[in-house]
């Protein structure tokens, strides 16, 4: 048995948070926070939170869904592949930044952060950025914790997952 | 990398800073800077190794922030 499988709460992840149950409660309302102050849209959310989880082949953070952002197969393996040319164009900008969120955030460019303030507006713009540096460390978090997959076929959603 | 902010701050007049730019996004940084309030206040990590690895890690991303 894991240190993982020891510890109390809704999932493996909260169960380790739980060591510091403010900060956990407190992280828990800021990771909510992206879903609930809708500056960005909800699908753009689950697109660029699953392009991260795929960068960092991060299986408990893919398991998570958001059953109202639908995100068919086709495009999951899109997702996974990096090739973002189906999806629409402030999709596009969206994921260009979180292609280098995990690896090479110092080659994101001025363009690439004007095109989505443009698309999403300033205040979309910061909620995705911070949401984008938010999903990378809960991959990071999961993978240095060894997080482990799910064994139930039922997929909790994301914002009450974290 | 670029040197100049690449968003503004939400009072114009004012220089562009990390609290300032995200003022943008009032509530969540809010609830963001209560995490990290909690993260710096409490806790069993002696400060002086939080601040530590606060350091190396803006060094590792060359965040001269």
């Amino acid at each position: 048995m894991s240190i993982v499988d020891s510890l109390p709460g809704a999932s493996a992840m909260e169960g380790l948070l739980n060591h510091r149950p403010q900060l956990s409660a407190q992280y828990r309302v800021f990771y909510e926070s992206f879903w609930r102050d809708g500056l960005v849209p909800r699908r753009v959310l689950a697109l660029t939170r699953l392009r991260i989880a795929y960068i960092h082949s991060c299986v408990a953070e893919l398991q998570i869904v958001d059953a109202q952002a639908s995100v068919s197969a086709n495009e999951h393996d899109q997702l996974s592949r990096g090739h973002i040319a189906g999806f629409s164009e402030s999709e596009q900008s969206a994921l260009k930044l979180a292609e280098q969120m995990p690896h090479s955030v110092h080659q994101i460019t001025d363009d690439q952060v004007q095109a989505a303030a443009q698309h999403f507006g300033h205040p979309g713009c910061v909620a995705l950025l911070t949401a984008l540096a938010f999903f990378d460390v809960n991959c990071r978090l999961k993978l240095v914790y060894e997080i482990p997959a799910l064994e139930s076929e039922t997929s909790p959603e994301c914002e009450s997952q974290l | 990398m670029s040197t100049t902010p690449r968003l503004p701050a939400v009072d114009s007049a004012e220089p562009a800073t990390f609290a300032g730019v995200t003022a943008h996004a009032p509530k969540m940084m809010r609830d963001f800077f209560g995490v990290y309030a909690e993260f710096w206040q409490n806790g069993v990590v002696a400060a002086e190794v939080k601040e530590m690895t606060r350091l190396r890690n803006a060094r590792m991303t060359d965040c001269g922030y």
